[in-house]
């Protein structure tokens, strides 16, 4: 019987082992996620010398940031214009196709749609950036061969984009949005619903500060909201396990059971 | 008392398992007001985007029985942590807490669940508000 009672308590203790063992493999999987674990890596490059931002990525956020979807902050922002502020807070009117209307599976926007905790996946070729996101599998295809915006275009969720390499910086330049929401503060403050304006127009500058990250800057001009661009940055983290498995496929309309509070049987 | 190794495998996945973001705000489809607290039998687990639902069957003192919907992470954060479908067993009795549907129907947020050795982990979006310990 002793022995009995040895083996099972042994085998608790082997349990209790394992389960600490994936706890802290679950844990340090998802700092990886935001980022603060780094691999040995070299920059790696293009055929051409330019740097390849290509694999697996975190989304933008700010460093050490956990979880959550990143929001820009508040204190980083430029004063408002005349006006600017009841452009930049959407009023709720209680209607939730107008106060939410992902929750309708409606588009994120840019950069709204960038800025969750899901991977983004990017292939660089000489004359393309791609950046695809796991969550609403939004793809921009951003042209790197010096083209001029376009012109005389609707303006759209994720707006027009071209991109350009100053050194080891690659700068994404963004116009031609219409109005929609800026970030998801709303998760933090259902009160307070964020937008830019069709004004909006977006810097971002990637470059490596060692293999696995990329130092992120989006700088944000809003003529109708703020009275000058002012800017903010964050960090993208490399993932090469994501690339295993790929990007999870994410289909908003497959089982949308409670759009706005509506549930269906 | 009896520990059976997979749920003690699960429940600490689970438990240890980031919080994510959803594709919508808590407060657009859940009233934080009515939290929902009952114990029943896994009938059905449905594995999709933007969220997977998972349903109880849960019986009364007098009998009756109601079926009840639990929405949780979207499937492809649950399988990048590695927590595949078969987390949630078929015919298993849980213990989850959450808040209802803002239509007053019996589907609710999955808040936390607790499995039969007694674990209680998270299962909602990280911007979901979270049932308080009842004391």
């Amino acid at each position: 019987m002793k022995s009995r009672s040895a083996f099972r308590l042994l085998c608790c203790l082997v349990v209790v082992a394992l389960s600490f063992c994936i706890a802290l493999s679950a844990s340090m999987s998802f700092s990886q996620a935001r980022g603060t674990q780094t691999a040995a890596r070299a920059v790696p490059r293009t055929a051409d010398g330019k740097p390849d931002f290509s694999g697996f990525w975190s989304t933008p956020a700010q460093p050490g940031a956990r979880g959550t979807a990143t929001v820009f902050t508040k204190s980083k922002m430029s004063p408002f214009v005349p006006g600017g502020e009841a452009l930049f807070y959407e009023p709720r009117t209680g209607d939730p196709r107008h106060d939410e209307p992902r929750a309708f599976c409606m588009p994120s926007g840019f950069p709204s749609g960038f800025f969750g905790p899901y991977p983004i996946q990017i292939i660089q070729s000489k004359d393309y950036l791609v950046m695809v996101t796991e969550f609403q599998r939004i793809t921009r295809l951003i042209p790197l061969d010096g083209r001029p915006h376009q012109k005389g275009i609707e303006p759209t969720y994720y707006g027009d984009s071209v991109g350009h390499w100053e050194g080891d910086t690659l700068v994404i330049d963004s116009r031609n949005f219409k109005r929609w929401s800026l970030d998801d503060y709303y998760y933090v403050d259902p009160t307070q619903y964020r937008m830019h304006s069709d004004a909006f127009h977006t810097i971002e500058r990637l470059r490596f500060t060692d293999g696995s990250t990329i130092a992120y800057q989006m700088t944000i001009d809003d003529p109708k909201i703020f009275t000058k661009p002012w800017s903010e940055d964050f960090e993208m983290k490399f993932h090469p396990e994501w690339a295993q498995t790929g990007l999870y496929e994410f289909v908003c309309e497959e089982n949308n059971r409670c759009p706005g509070g509506n549930c269906r049987k | 008392m009896k520990i059976a190794f997979p749920v003690l495998l699960i429940a600490t996945v689970l438990a240890s398992a980031p919080r994510t973001a959803a594709h919508h705000s808590f407060a657009a489809e859940y009233d934080s007001t009515k939290p929902v607290d009952v114990t029943g039998t896994l009938t059905r687990v449905e594995w999709t985007n933007p969220h997977i639902w998972f349903y109880l069957e849960v019986k009364d003192e007098k009998g009756t029985v109601t079926t009840w919907a639990f929405s949780a992470a979207p499937p492809g954060v649950l399988m990048r942590r590695g927590i595949p479908k078969e987390v949630l067993k078929i015919g298993s009795v849980i213990h989850v807490q959450g808040f209802r549907a803002r239509d007053g129907s019996n589907n609710a947020s999955g808040g936390t669940v607790t499995f039969p050795d007694g674990r209680r982990v998270f299962t909602a979006s990280n911007e979901d508000a979270v049932p308080q310990e009842k004391r």
